[in-house]
Order: structure tokens, then sequence, then C-alpha cells
């Protein structure tokens, strides 16, 4: 398989995640596209790492390495947001700035 | 001994700022005027003839710039010097009084101070650190001290249909207005001397031998926001009339001198491309005659008029400086010199009305001041005809010899221009005499309707207005006081044919 | 009263010293004298020239100036201004001696104009009023103007010949003397009033009559002939200046005389009369003749000064300058009546007073001018004509003013009118006997004298004539009374141009001038606004601009790459 393909399918996670982020209001969306945006990464160092494969092996650990990362960081954000939702019963961060 | 002279009125300056909560403000203003006597006397001393650098000092400061620490007094800078030093005692002298704030004479005395430190400088970075170093306290003098006018009865119609000029311009703006200008010209300033060092390697004045003319422009700009030059004059009105009165009198007295004495340096350092531009300096000056005299004919403030009219006299100056001959650097400096006494005695007056009446507005001050308050009618009289050029009086002889190096042409200007400007010029003194006339016929003349307020010259005040009087009438009857530092021949024989 | 006389006292060591330094000169011996060198720079130097002209016009000055402090004494010596009246004339004197003795013209130029300042101080003396006020400025602004030509003029003296002083001008020969002698002219024209600079003279006269009759008669205003009749040697090389001071002259004397004609004040009708009396004094000097024009200057200085303090004598008695306040006056002030009388008879000519004489030398001069002197022919005769002409209008009005003042019937209800105190009519019966005593030693012309004889007496016999058969002399010619409306451009028309180009300019000023700095200032305030939209504060609008900015870099990476 050529390593175009999963380079493609990255690019394109890492843009929907990008867009999510700096677009939606909605403070879940944006972890999820925060999320999107690490597993576009996750892809890239996996296919990196099969095309070197007899050279570097570093890509596997680094990609475990980032989903503990990623669970933490999820973790850790949908505490706020529900924390946030505690205070302001909303999740939308333009209303959230606003006050 | 420069030195000494210039350390004196910084530190007690300085220390006057400190320690502004303990002292008393008559002690305070005392105490400024013993150090700024002590620095006249020093400078007056410190002349050892004028084809040398006197008290010169020379101390390594910058080294990889090239500058240095090099201050002296020049047949140029002298009587700057001394006319600085003079007006500084005189502003200390009329801040005792009961209700000086001392951090207010600490400011004059630094702003003196650094003025006296522009005339002394003999390198340019100096200069120009000088010349900056007296604008800040000058805004606090103006912003802080200034007339938190109420304003002057702008709404009022005098019969004459002249409307009060000002908006409404606070202290602070026009204080604001004055900083944003003059730095404004700094930096062109700053620009410019950057190049000519970059051209000539020196900074020291006395090794600079010319420069190129884009230097020689930004310069003349810097300076000529400072002189002021129309049309850069706007600010000047403004600070002037809203500075508290030794405020007014160090803007006009010394702070335009930095400009002129700019201009005249400039003249010398870059005669090459100076002379490119003189033209228009000589166009500006007397525009600014012109202009400045119909403008005053319209003020009923009478700080405004004075403040105008400055730019007039500093028209005359730059006309001189503009034919770059001999003549015209005397002229200059005299014309300087004798503004500084004039003008100062006609704003430390304007400040005694405004103390009395709490505006410089002539309508409120009232007619028939001669009846009401006879010495200080009498004085701002005698001001204002030797402020108008009376031949005897200091403020003819600028004039005259500013006309006479313009009649004889110099090298730099063209006849028919040279003579085109004069006669605007001579137009100039003509309408000077005329709005002085009017000022007369408003304050002094006319049916006096006396006033609660109406108070003669006290002590203090009558003290500043004697000396400068009688340096008036010294440096009117012997000019040559001035004009003798300077060498040319009395006529060129046989120059002009018709 | 003895700090009045102090003045006095002062004023008379003054006129002393003056008398003795300049006596010895009246023998036509010059002396030119340096006080003070000049230090070479300014070229300027103290010095004095004293000539026989020099010396009369310094003894005129002297003597009326201490004739003047004495009658004030009694004048104006109650009035709460008086030290300051009385210290300004003897400044005004100063200045009259530096202009006389000077041999440098920057002293001479400071004195000419000292006196103007002390002019314009003594017409404001009495300052609560509107009309002495606009007057002082008037006479000031209108003198002051004209002395900018002396001043270039004096530039333009020195470039042309090296020097400033006066004896070694004239001792060069004549150079370009048409651009100096037009700038004196303007100078001369303004200070003696002559036309079109007259109309300040008669406007000065609101000022304390002996100071009209010092000033405004004798000295200041005659400065100007003195001025000419000094630099004479230099102006006569200049047709076209000595034509132009010869028309100005004619001009002058006949509007003055006919102004002096149908005045209805008195004090005013005089200061027509000094007016055309001192062009009578340019025509002289037009025609190269000196003598004839310093003569006329004296003789002219004392009996002036004698018919303004008796108008100030008369002033006293009825308290008013209108010729409607007087008459009847003959029997009530004695001394005035016949100290007038003589003024009056040497200001129409009539032998033996020194009016007559002098004047007749001027007639002389411009008759003498036709066939030799500066003056083309026709211009001389013309001149001489209306000279002539204004003799018999001078006899006229004389004789009309002294019939009005003294002799027609007083006015009903006039309080009793009194002689002048002593210290009054003593100055008079001085000037009086000076009129006479100035004779001896004229020139007499005789052909000049019989016919100038027969228009004076014409003149008179016309004006009592007229008083005979209509008992009234007034002329009805409202173009005269109006002064023909040559004071329209000073009075309406050029502080009105003043007035709104001075508004226009402030306008301007504000408006225009300072466009650049309001604009600036505008301008940065629209950046600022425009960068502030970039600061949001919101997040996600930066990280967008970030990852824009990410993209951008890194496609130019690639894409350069």
């Amino acid at each position: 398989m050529p390593l175009l393909y999963p380079l493609v399918l990255s690019a394109a996670l890492f843009g929907i995640g990008l867009y999510g982020v700096l677009a939606r209001r909605n403070a879940v969306l944006m972890l999820l596209g925060v999320e999107l945006m690490l597993n576009a990464v996750n892809l890239n160092l996996v296919a990196f790492d099969a095309w070197f494969a007899d050279q570097i092996h570093t890509g596997q650990v680094l990609t475990l390495f980032t989903i503990t990362l990623a669970a933490a960081e999820i973790g850790l954000g949908l505490a706020i947001v529900l924390a946030l939702f505690r205070a302001v019963r909303t999740v939308d961060v333009d209303e959230v700035g606003a006050e | 001994m420069i030195t000494a002279a210039l350390t004196i009125p910084f530190v007690v300056g300085l220390a006057l700022l400190f320690l502004r909560k303990l002292v008393a403000g008559r002690t305070a203003a005392w105490l400024g005027t013993v150090a700024m006597t002590a620095a006249l006397v020093l400078f007056a001393l410190v002349w050892e003839g004028k084809d040398k650098i006197s008290g010169e000092v020379d101390v390594a400061w910058i080294d990889p710039l090239g500058a240095r620490l090099h201050l002296g007094a020049t047949a140029l800078s002298w009587p700057f010097l001394l006319m600085t030093a003079f007006i500084g005692v005189l502003c200390c002298v009329w801040l005792i009084a009961d209700d000086t704030a001392p951090a207010l004479v600490g400011l004059v005395l630094i702003i003196s101070a650094s003025s006296l430190g522009v005339f002394a400088s003999l390198d340019l970075l100096l200069f120009f650190v000088f010349f900056e170093l007296a604008l800040i306290p000058m805004w606090f003098v103006i912003a802080w001290w200034g007339s938190s006018t109420v304003r002057s009865s702008g709404h009022l119609d005098d019969g004459s249909g002249f409307k009060n000029v000002p908006a409404e311009v606070t202290a602070r703006s026009a204080a604001t207005r004055f900083l944003l200008f003059t730095v404004t010209g700094s930096a062109l300033l700053l620009v410019g001397i950057v190049l000519v060092a970059r051209d000539s390697r020196s900074l020291q004045l006395t090794e600079i031998g010319g420069g190129p003319l884009a230097a020689a422009i930004l310069i003349v700009l810097g300076f000529a926001v400072k002189t002021p030059l129309v049309p850069l004059h706007t600010w000047l009105p403004d600070a002037h009339s809203k500075a508290p009165t030794v405020g007014s009198v160090l803007l006009a007295a010394v702070f335009l001198k930095l400009g002129t004495y700019g201009l005249i340096i400039t003249s010398t350092l870059l005669s090459e491309s100076f002379a490119d531009v003189a033209p228009y300096v000589a166009g500006a000056g007397v525009v600014g005659i012109i202009w400045s005299a119909l403008a005053c004919y319209a003020q009923d403030d009478l700080k405004r008029l004075i403040a105008f009219s400055s730019i007039g006299h500093m028209g005359f100056v730059a006309l001189a400086i503009s034919t770059m001959t001999d003549i015209g650097i005397a002229a200059a400096v005299f014309g300087s010199v004798a503004h500084g006494l004039v003008t100062g005695l006609l704003f430390f007056l304007s400040g005694s009305l405004k103390d009395r009446f709490g505006t410089a507005s002539m309508r409120v001050i009232g007619r028939g001041l001669y009846a009401r308050t006879p010495w200080l009618a009498v004085a701002f009289v005698f001001a204002a005809v030797a402020s108008l050029g009376l031949p005897g009086l200091a403020g003819f002889w600028g004039e005259l010899l500013s006309l006479r190096a313009a009649y004889e042409v110099g090298d730099v200007l063209s006849k028919p221009y040279a003579w085109t400007v004069l006669g605007f010029a001579v137009l100039g003194v003509a309408l000077t005499t005329a709005y002085f006339v009017r000022a007369i016929r408003l304050l002094a003349q006319g049916e006096p309707v006396a006033q609660d307020v109406d108070r003669d010259l006290d002590l203090r005040e009558s003290v500043v207005g004697f000396a400068l009087v009688a340096s008036i009438v010294v440096l009117g009857l012997a000019p040559g006081l001035i004009v003798g530092l300077y060498d040319f021949q009395p006529v060129a024989v046989g120059a002009v044919t018709p | 009263m003895r700090s009045r006389w102090l003045y006095v006292v002062l004023t008379a060591a003054l006129a002393v010293a003056v008398a003795v330094w300049a006596i010895p000169h009246l023998d036509g011996d010059p002396s030119t004298k340096v006080w003070v060198e000049g230090n070479d720079l300014l070229g300027i130097s103290l010095a004095t020239h004293v000539d026989r002209l020099a010396a009369q016009v310094l003894l005129l000055a002297a003597g009326v100036g201490l004739l003047v402090q004495i009658y004030s004494t009694a004048y104006l010596g109650h009035h709460p201004r008086y030290r300051s009246y009385a210290l300004v004339i003897i400044l005004f004197l100063l200045g009259m001696f530096a202009v006389v003795a000077a041999d440098d013209l920057f002293v001479l130029l400071i004195g000419w104009e000292v006196m103007g300042l002390c002019s314009y101080l003594l017409i404001g003396h009495e300052w609560e009023t509107a009309i002495a006020r606009s007057g002082a400025a008037k006479a000031f602004l209108m003198t002051r103007v004209a002395d900018l030509g002396l001043l270039v003029g004096i530039l333009v003296i020195g470039q042309t010949y090296g020097t400033y002083r006066i004896s070694e001008v004239l001792a060069q020969e004549p150079k370009n003397a048409t651009a100096i002698g037009l700038l004196l002219l303007v100078a001369v024209v303004g200070k003696s009033a002559q036309f079109p600079l007259h109309t300040w003279l008669p406007d000065a006269m609101p000022g304390p009559t002996p100071i009209t009759a010092l000033i405004h008669a004798a000295t200041m205003v005659a400065a100007g002939v003195y001025l000419v009749a000094r630099l004479l040697p230099i102006l006569v090389a200049s047709e076209l200046v000595m034509t132009l001071l010869a028309l100005i002259a004619a001009v002058t004397m006949l509007l003055g005389a006919l102004f002096a004609l149908v005045q209805s004040d008195l004090k005013r009708a005089l200061a027509w009369s000094t007016v055309s009396q001192l062009a009578f004094m340019f025509a002289a000097l037009s025609a190269g003749d000196a003598d004839a024009g310093s003569d006329h200057l004296l003789s002219h200085g004392a009996f002036k000064a004698l018919l303004f303090l008796g108008c100030g004598c008369v002033m006293h008695a009825v308290g008013s300058s209108a010729l409607s306040a007087m008459g009847g006056l003959r029997l009530r002030m004695p001394v005035t009546f016949w100290s007038m009388t003589i003024g009056f008879a040497a200001l129409a000519g009539v032998v033996p007073t020194v009016g007559f004489f002098t004047k007749d030398s001027v007639l002389a001069a411009l008759e003498h001018g036709r066939e030799d002197g500066p003056l083309p022919g026709g211009v001389a005769l013309l001149v001489f004509g209306i000279a002539l002409l204004t003799s018999f209008i001078t006899a006229a009005y004389a004789t009309r003013l002294w019939l009005l003042a003294f002799l027609v019937p007083a006015p009903e209800g006039r309080a009793e009118a009194h002689e002048a105190p002593r210290a009054m009519t003593g100055p008079i019966i001085v000037l009086a006997v000076a009129t006479f005593a100035l004779s001896i030693g004229q020139p007499f012309h005789l052909g000049i004298g019989v016919l100038s004889t027969v228009v004076a007496a014409a003149g008179i016999a016309v004006v009592l004539v007229a008083w005979k058969r209509r008992r009234d002399v007034d002329l009805a010619a409202p173009w005269l009374i109006s002064e023909l409306w040559l004071d329209r451009p000073y009075a309406l028309w050029i502080p009105a141009t003043m007035r709104s180009s001075a508004r226009a300019i402030v306008d301007v000023d504000r408006d225009g001038i300072d466009a650049y700095s309001q604009g600036s200032a505008g301008a940065a305030q629209l950046v600022s606004r425009i960068l502030a939209l970039v600061q949001s504060g919101n997040v996600q609008r930066y990280a967008t601009v970030i990852a824009a900015g990410v993209i951008v870099f890194t496609a130019a990476a690639v894409v350069l790459a």
C-alpha cells in the first residue's frame, strides 16, 4: 500500500479536527475536534513507522504514548466541560466568554 | 566651570523634586534663585574671548558611537547661555510666593539646566539628549500647573466681532499636543543627526564639516517645529496660553531659542546643504511674520496674542538665518535674545494680570489699566513698544539687522527673492505695530471700570519687571554688546547698484 | 505746585544746555563730533553734527519746549497725570534733539521713532475718551508705517555710500538718489502729514493743546522738512524725487488751506493750516532751496506755536475749541487777542511779521526754480502758481478764524470768559515778540514781496467784505467740510480689511493649517481601531489565524524550497 493513502486520510482527519476546534461553539465538539487531530497524528505515526519499518521503531511507541495522553486529555477536558456546564448551564464557548 | 554651572541647577532641581514634601514653596524658590544665579555668574565668568571655545570640557562618553561629553561656550552660544540663565533666575524670583509648589521650582530648574546644556553642548548627541531632557518636565509644568480653564469667556462677543478662538483646550491636551509636536520634530532631528554623523564620522560640532541634503532637510524640519516656523506652529498658541506664567516664559524665552540656536548651528555646520533649504526657511519665516501679525489682530486672550507675536519674531530670526551671512547670524542671535527678554517681560506681565483676574482675556480684564494699576500698565506698554520694535530698545536691532541681511542678500538667496521677502517683512513690522496698538487701546487706555482685584505690581513682580526693562534698555542702547561678538564689515561698499 | 516747577527746571536746564551748545554754531560753523565711537560692527556711533540749520532747529525746539512746559504748569498742572505728561515732554525733546543733532542715521532714527512714540502717548493723554484713543492710534500707525521707509532708506544709504554718517554721505557724490529719495519721501510724507498721509494730523487734535503746539506744529512734524533739508544735496540729484516732492507739496498746501477755510473748530483749522504750511516748506525744498525751507520752518514753528498756545488760552476760557463757542473775546482776553492777532498776521503773511519774509523766500525760491534748480520749469511754475493761490486762501482763513474767535458777538448764555493765568500768557507774549524779532536779518525780495502782499491783502479783504455784507463767513461746501473723503481708506477700508483678513487667518489657522495635526490624530485613531478588531479576545479566532499562518508558511516553504 503506498504511503499516500494513510497520509491523505490523516490530513483529512486533521483538517476536520481543526475545523471542529476553530469553528464549533460547543465545547464538547471542540474536544472531539482535538481528539480527531490527535488521532490524525497517530495515523501518521503508524503509517511512517510502517514505511520505515526496518530503520526506526519509535512510531508505535509514540502512538501508544499519544493514546494515553489523549485518554487523559479527554477525561480532564470533559470534566472541565461538565464543571462549566454546572456553573453556567451552557457549553457554548461564545456565551461563556461573553459573560 | 561649565560642568558646575550645569550641575548646580540640576542637582538642586532634582533635590526639590524628591524633597517636595519637606520644603516650603518660598524656601524652594529662594533655593532655585540662588542656584540659577550661581549658574548665571559661572557662565558669565567662563568667557574667554570670541575666538575661542570658553571653558571647554571634553571627556569620553560613549566611545563606540564617538559621542563625548563635550561642553563649551562659543560666541554663538554664549549670549543664549546668559539669557537662559538670566530668565531662569527671574522665573525663580517670580515663584517666591507662598502658594508656590516646590516641585514646580524643581521642574523650572531642570528645564533651565537642560536648556543651558543644549546651548553648552559641543557634541551633537549630547545636544540631542539635553534637547529631549527639557521636554518632559515642561509637559508636567503645563499639564499640572496650567490654567484649568474655565473657557476664557469664549461665548461673549466683544463688539468688534471677534470670536474667542480657542475651542475648549485643556491644559492637559495643550501639553500633550506640545509634546507630540516636539517629539515628532525631535525624531526627524535624530535621524538627521545620524546622517550627519555617518557622513562626517564625528559628532563634535567642532569637527563636522557638512552633511547630505537629506540631513539638512530633516534637521531643519526638526528645529522648525521648535522655532516654530509656519505651518508647524499650531502647538504654540495653546501651549503658551495654557501654561502657568513661568511655563510660558520658559517656553517663549528659552524653548523657542533651542530651535533658533539649532537652526543657526545647522546653517554654519551644514552650510552647503543648508543653502538649498534656506529659501524655504526664509519664505516660511516671512509668511509667519505676516500670518501671526494678522492672527494677533484678532486675539482676545492676551497670552495667545503674545504667543502668536512670538511666531512673528521668530520669523525675523529665520529670515536672518536663511541669508547665511555674518550679519544674518548676528541678527539671529540678537533677535533671539531680545525676543527672550521682551516676550519674557510680556508673559510675566500677562501672568500678573492672570493672577489677578483669573484669565488673560482682555475683555474680562477690562479697560483703563493706566488708572487701575498704573505701574503694571506702564510696564505693559513699555514691553509692547519694545516688542513692536521701537528703535532704542532691544527688539529693534534684531529686526533691523534681519532686514539689513535680507537687503544685502548674501550668496544664498537670489536678489528678487530676498527683496520680496524684505518687503513682506517690512509690511509685517507695520502690522505688528497695529496689533500692539490695539492691545494697548483695549487694556491700558479707555474708561476705567475698577474691579475688586485691581492691584498694582507687588515686590517680586516689580523686581522681575525692572530687571527685564533694564536689560531691554541696555541692549537697545548698546547693541554692540552682542553684535560685537561677530565680525563683519560695517557695510559692503558699492555692493548694490540701482 | 513745587513739583510742577521741578519739571520746568529740568526742561530749562536741558534747554540751556542745548542753547549753550548750539549758539556758537549759528554763524554757520559746522562741527562734527563723535561722542562714542561705534564698534565698527554695526557701524553705529554716537556722533553729532551741528551746523547753522541744526543749531536753529535745536534752539527752536528747546525754546518752544521750555515755553510749553511753563505753559503746561497752568494748563494741565492740576491734571492727575501731570507727572507722566511732563516727563514724556522731556523725553520727546531728547528725541527731537537726537534727530536734529545726529550725524549717525541710526541715532537719527532712534530719535525719530522716540518722537513718534511720545506723540502717541501725548495725543492719547486723555485716554478716557474714545476720540483721543483713536487719534493717537491713527497718528502712531500712520507715521510708523511711513517710518519704515526711513528704515529701509537708511539701509540703502548705508549700502550705497558705505557709511551711516550723514557728514560722510554728503561728502560723496550723489549716488542712487532716486531709490533713496523715494524711500525717504515716504517717511517725511508720513511724519510731516503730507498728502496722501495727511489725515492723521487733524485727528491728533484731541491731544492737550500745548502738545499740539510743541509736537504737531513746531517740532516733530517739521522734522520731515528738516530731514529733507539735511539730505538735500543727495536728493536733488534725482529729478523724479524732486518733482514728486513738489507735486505732493502743491496738492497738500492747497488742500490744507481749503480744509482750513471751512472748519468749525479752531484747533482743527489750525491743524490743517499746519499741514498746508509744511507743504510750503517742502515746496521750497523741492526747488532746491534749503535755506528758504528751513527759514519758513523756524518762523512757522514760532507763529504756529503762538497760535496753538493762544488757542489753548481761548479753550481754557470758554471750555471748548469749537468756533461757535468763541467770539467776543477781544476785550475779555486782551493779551491773548493781541498775541493771536500777531500770529494770524504772520500766518497770512503781513509785513513785518516773520511769516511775510519767510513765505516770500519760499515763493522766491519757486520763482527762481523755474530757470535753474532740480525741478522742470513747468512744474516749478505750477507750484509757484498754487503757492500764490494758497497764500490767498491762507490770508482768507486766517482772517476768518480771527473774526470768529474774537470779534463776532459772544454766543448767548456763555459764562464770562477770563484772561488766562500768567504762566500761559507769558509764553505767548514771548512767542509774539519772537514773531517780530525773527524778521531781523531775513532776506527781502521786492517784486515777490509786493505781489504776495497784494495777494494776502486780497484774501483778507474778501473775508472782511463778506463779513460786512453778510455777517457770515462760512463757506457752504460739503465736499470741503467732509475733507474730500480722503480719510476713508484709513478710517474705514484698511481697518475693515485688516479685521476681516485677521478673522479669516484665525479660522484658517485653526481649521486649515491645523488640519494635518488633527488629521494625523484622526488617522492614528482609525488605524488603531482597525488593529483593535484583531484583538477580539476570542481564542478560536486567534487559533484560526495561527492555523492559517502555519498553512501559509508551510505552503511557502514547500513552494519555495
